[in-house]
């Protein structure tokens, strides 16, 4: 009786597991898997669709928030993880420190129709200080200063746009100069560039150095006096955060307006005649932080045996001006390919990309991590109004602080 | 007789009674099968990852569970702790053992490898590229042999690629079509298709070497460019030595290859470094300084929220417990929404409500307190938010406790003459306490850890005066979250793992504390 009990318990154990086991056998790699953000991902789909048809490559794209792509690339399976990975520059320090990325190896002539500094943000020194290219460059985005025509005029130098601000400011209780996110140091880098502010220098070869951090520099604490009297005559306040400034500029209570292309489509609805251009110089160039997108190859796709396919799609067909027109065009941010740029006819993109002329690729080595806390403190603190540290302490603490931590 | 007839079983005993007689054999069997299946799957997706160890665990404690339950009667008591048993170590055992591993670990950015793919990536990432660039087409030639054609794509020489060495060939015989795809010279076929994604790890690992010392290497599936070696791994010292310099990086024993003069590789590997990570937080000037205001300040957080949560939820027990208390129900479904409302959602909601110049609260006050930008009023601000969070939690359970306490003791101490608030004082809340203390405990160590209240709200600013890494509402949690994962490269696994294991000896301390004088409540009764 008992023997027959355990046979029975055998046998149907075996039908279970051979059924629930099925998936895992018939899931043999003949495909590039791909993850890519929601905004992403229906263009990603039809452009890398376009490139499996030429090639016979099924593509499968996976869809994940853009922030779960870095951070799941950690922990994922090897069995479902993806062979290209949709991501933004600054994670490629990381991402190569780690050995999730592989490199990659580009011809001049596709090189040639890159801008250098797009290159450059995807790539990151090895042991010999040499540039290691990790991704494919195919977007771009930067903030701009977006004038309300109706009430500003473009603003021809630092100090007319700031007393343009403030007389609009003064016109009526409710109205804003200028709009920034508070305590944001993305936003607020023009600001920060513009006194002569930065966040890594360069060694030699022309590679980031984290042990040169200019968050306290001299040239930006001479200038510091300036953050003072913004805040004293109530240009700028770090009360202000992301939707109080986007809903007074679309409300038409603001005169200047600090974002970049993601915003576009709102603007583009809200009615209102904008003009977007790079901040005025100040003592120095007012240049936004640079942030690129773009593909890259994972370490996966070698164990996945499709190396030669996603370098492939990444380091040839996503550089291309055909893929990149197409991505553009759906994702509405200024395409990295110059013959692909020269393509663009929206007026509004075509201005955030002028806006973007010098402006500094987001640095893109780990130690970045260290600095926007801290950044983001001192210019929370300089803005509070009455009781705002002075800017020069203020900076120089927050530059010790990021030494500290880089440690 | 009649009663017995009568008789029904209750749920439970009918539940129970499923699993005895041929029934319950046959339910019985079909929970195994299921378990068996399911546990069967996961065994092998085990070993298919090479998890060898936790499979045969796996296998031991699947043919444990089978072997307590088919053998009828002899293991009785088994069969009841087993389950629970599992559960516990898979939920709470196991991730201990993890963390506490991790903590001896060096896991952090560019230590998340293992030795040997380290090795492999440092090498890979340092060959130094040449300056020719190939367009490339890879093609089987008469004998089925694969061979890549290749253009300079500067010179527009033609060459024939082997693993034997490169053969330079009239370019002549070999065009390049529209789409600038190579066409290979008659005799050869070109791969295209199917034929490419069969041979793509051959291909991607396929050297052809030259005169130099170096090797052209393929680049996707149409180009190819020339490079050397930067690094050789040498076994026999354990080092990386730099092709050019001869300079040797040595594995420093924690997790990186270092040179004579101290330069670090950029990929380093996970490596145990014992008591560094304790250690460390102990030395760590940034961790010490603000250590010690961050934890009084965890303290009165965690306390504060927990007594003044539980005072307002007394009290409103209290009042809305009177048996003539009209709309009952009403009010109380009313003061449980806080609880009901995702915590999430609350704090950013709050974080508007009380922002300075723009929020709600300041516009209806007629003072404008700086809740979020004031050292102090964020410390206010953060409880307040938090009481608001968890009174509704403290309100049920004191409904439930009140209800338990006998209505003759309240009576007898009335009768005795005491007052109403006497009353409260030494026979209600003594009582009430025996049953809360755990609870309140509970609730503090909740707290103690109570990340997304502080994180969410103020993200643990304002700023002191001297800017530390801590800001004011730093708790200790958010406060090592910013050390481990918003300092140095970015993620430190292994020194956020040493941290909660401080953390956990801390909460563990106090809690001991506070349930031996629990106890010591409970003995007065």
């Amino acid at each position: 009786m008992k023997k027959h009990l355990a046979k029975f318990v055998a046998g149907l154990t075996v039908a279970a597991f051979a059924a629930l086991s099925m998936p895992t056998a018939s899931g043999a790699a003949t495909t590039l898997r791909i993850w890519a953000d929601a905004d992403r991902k229906a263009s990603v789909e039809k452009v890398a669709g376009a490139w499996g048809k030429k090639n016979g490559v099924t593509v499968t794209v996976v869809q994940k928030d853009f922030g779960k792509i870095r951070d799941d690339l950690k922990t994922v399976d090897v069995a479902t993880a993806p062979d290209v990975i949709v991501g933004a520059h600054d994670w490629v320090g990381e991402l190569a420190a780690n050995g999730s990325v592989i490199p990659l190896t580009v011809s001049k002539s596709v090189a040639a129709k890159i801008p250098s500094y797009s290159l450059d943000a995807f790539s990151y020194a090895n042991a010999k200080g040499n540039k290691v290219l990790y991704g494919a460059p195919v977007a771009l985005e930067n903030v701009g200063l977006v004038v309300n025509t109706k009430v500003a005029k473009v603003p021809t130098s630092f100090d007319d746009m700031v007393s343009q601000a403030l007389a609009f400011q003064k016109k009526a209780t409710g109205n804003f100069g200028l709009v920034i996110p508070g305590g944001d140091a993305y936003h607020n880098y023009p600001l920060f560039s513009g006194l002569c502010g930065y966040v890594f220098g360069k060694d030699a070869k022309g590679n980031l150095n984290s042990s040169d951090v200019g968050v306290g520099n001299a040239k930006l604490l001479d200038n510091a006096s300036q953050i003072d009297s913004w805040n004293k005559s109530g240009l700028l306040s770090s009360k202000v955060d992301y939707g109080i400034a986007k809903n007074a500029f679309l409300a038409g209570k603001a005169a200047f307006w600090v974002t970049g292309p993601w915003e576009k489509d709102t603007l583009d609805k809200s009615g209102l005649k904008v003009q977007i251009v790079q901040m005025p110089k100040n003592k120095c160039d007012s240049v936004p932080f640079l942030g690129v997108q773009g593909f890259m190859v994972t370490k996966f796709a070698k164990t996945h045996g499709v190396e030669s396919q996603a370098r492939d799609l990444v380091g040839s067909y996503m550089m291309s001006a055909g893929a990149q027109t197409q991505l553009s065009s759906e994702n509405g941010r200024a395409p990295a390919n110059t013959d692909a740029a020269a393509k663009i006819t929206d007026p509004l993109l075509k201005q955030f990309a002028a806006a973007g002329k010098g402006g500094v690729p987001m640095p893109n080595i780990p130690e970045m991590s260290s600095v926007w806390g801290d950044l983001g403190t001192a210019w929370t603190n300089v803005f509070k109004g009455a009781d705002a540290t002075p800017a020069k302490s203020a900076f120089r603490t927050a530059g010790k602080n990021i030494v500290a931590k880089i440690g | 007789m009649t009663q017995a007839a009568q008789y029904r079983p209750s749920l439970l005993a009918r539940v129970i009674s499923l699993f005895s007689g041929v029934g319950g054999l046959l339910v019985k069997l079909l929970l195994l099968c299921v378990l068996n299946g399911i546990t069967g799957w996961a065994i092998i997706v085990l070993f298919t990852q090479d998890r060898i160890a936790w499979a045969l665990g796996t296998i031991a404690v699947l043919g444990l569970i089978d072997f307590i339950y088919l053998v009828p009667n002899r293991f009785l008591p088994a069969k009841f702790i087993i389950p629970g048993s599992v559960l516990l170590i898979a939920y709470l055992i196991v991730p201990i053992f993890f963390t506490i591993n991790t903590a001896f670990q060096e896991y952090s950015t560019g230590h998340v490898l293992t030795k040997a793919e380290a090795i492999d990536t440092n090498i890979e990432q340092n060959v130094v590229q040449g300056d020719r660039f190939f367009q490339m087409t890879p093609a089987r030639d008469a004998s089925g042999e694969l061979v890549l054609v290749l253009v300079d794509d500067t010179s527009g020489q033609t060459y024939l690629g082997r693993q034997s060495g490169l053969e330079e060939i009239d370019s002549t015989t070999v065009s390049v079509d529209d789409f600038g795809d190579v066409l290979p010279p008659a005799g050869f076929t070109a791969l295209v298709g199917d034929e490419l994604f069969a041979i793509d790890a051959e291909l991607a690992a396929f050297e052809v070497p030259l005169d130099n010392g170096g090797v052209i290497r393929t680049e996707g599936l149409s180009g190819a460019y020339d490079s050397v070696p930067g690094f050789e791994y040498d076994a026999s010292s354990d080092s990386l030595i730099a092709a050019d310099s001869g300079v040797a990086y040595r594995d420093n024993g924690r997790g990186s290859f270092t040179s004579a003069d101290g330069e670090e590789l950029v990929v380093g590997w996970r490596e145990y470094i014992g008591f560094e990570n304790f250690t460390s937080v102990i030395t760590n000037p940034l961790v010490r300084q603000p250590f010690l205001r961050a934890f009084v300040w965890t303290i009165g957080f965690a306390g504060s929220t927990v007594l003044l949560s539980f005072a307002i939820g007394l009290f409103l027990a209290k009042v809305i417990d009177k048996p003539n208390f009209r709309g009952k129900k009403l009010y109380r479904s009313m003061l449980v929404i806080p609880y009901a409302i995702p915590g999430f959602l609350s704090l950013l909601v709050f974080k508007g409500l009380l922002n300075d110049d723009y929020g709600l609260i300041n516009k209806l006050l007629p003072f404008d307190p700086p809740w979020l930008f004031d050292p102090w009023w964020a410390r206010l601000s953060v409880i307040l938010v938090s009481v608001w969070l968890t009174t509704p939690y403290f309100l049920l359970v004191c409904m439930g406790a009140l209800q338990s306490i006998p209505a003759e003791l309240v009576e007898a101490a009335r009768v005795d003459g005491a007052g109403r608030w006497q009353v409260f004082r030494k026979v209600t809340l003594p009582l009430l306490l025996v049953v809360v203390t755990p609870l309140l405990i509970a609730s503090f160590a909740y707290n103690f850890n109570n990340f997304n209240n502080v994180y969410l709200l103020t993200g643990g600013g304002p700023s002191t005066d001297d800017q530390a890494v801590a800001g004011a509402t730093d708790i200790l949690i958010s406060y090592t979250y910013k050390l481990a994962f918003e300092s140095g490269k970015g993620q430190d696994y292994g020194l956020a793992s040493a941290i909660s294991v401080y953390i956990f000896f801390i909460v563990a301390a106090m809690s001991a504390s506070g349930f031996l004088r629990s106890k010591a409540l409970e003995n007065m009764k």
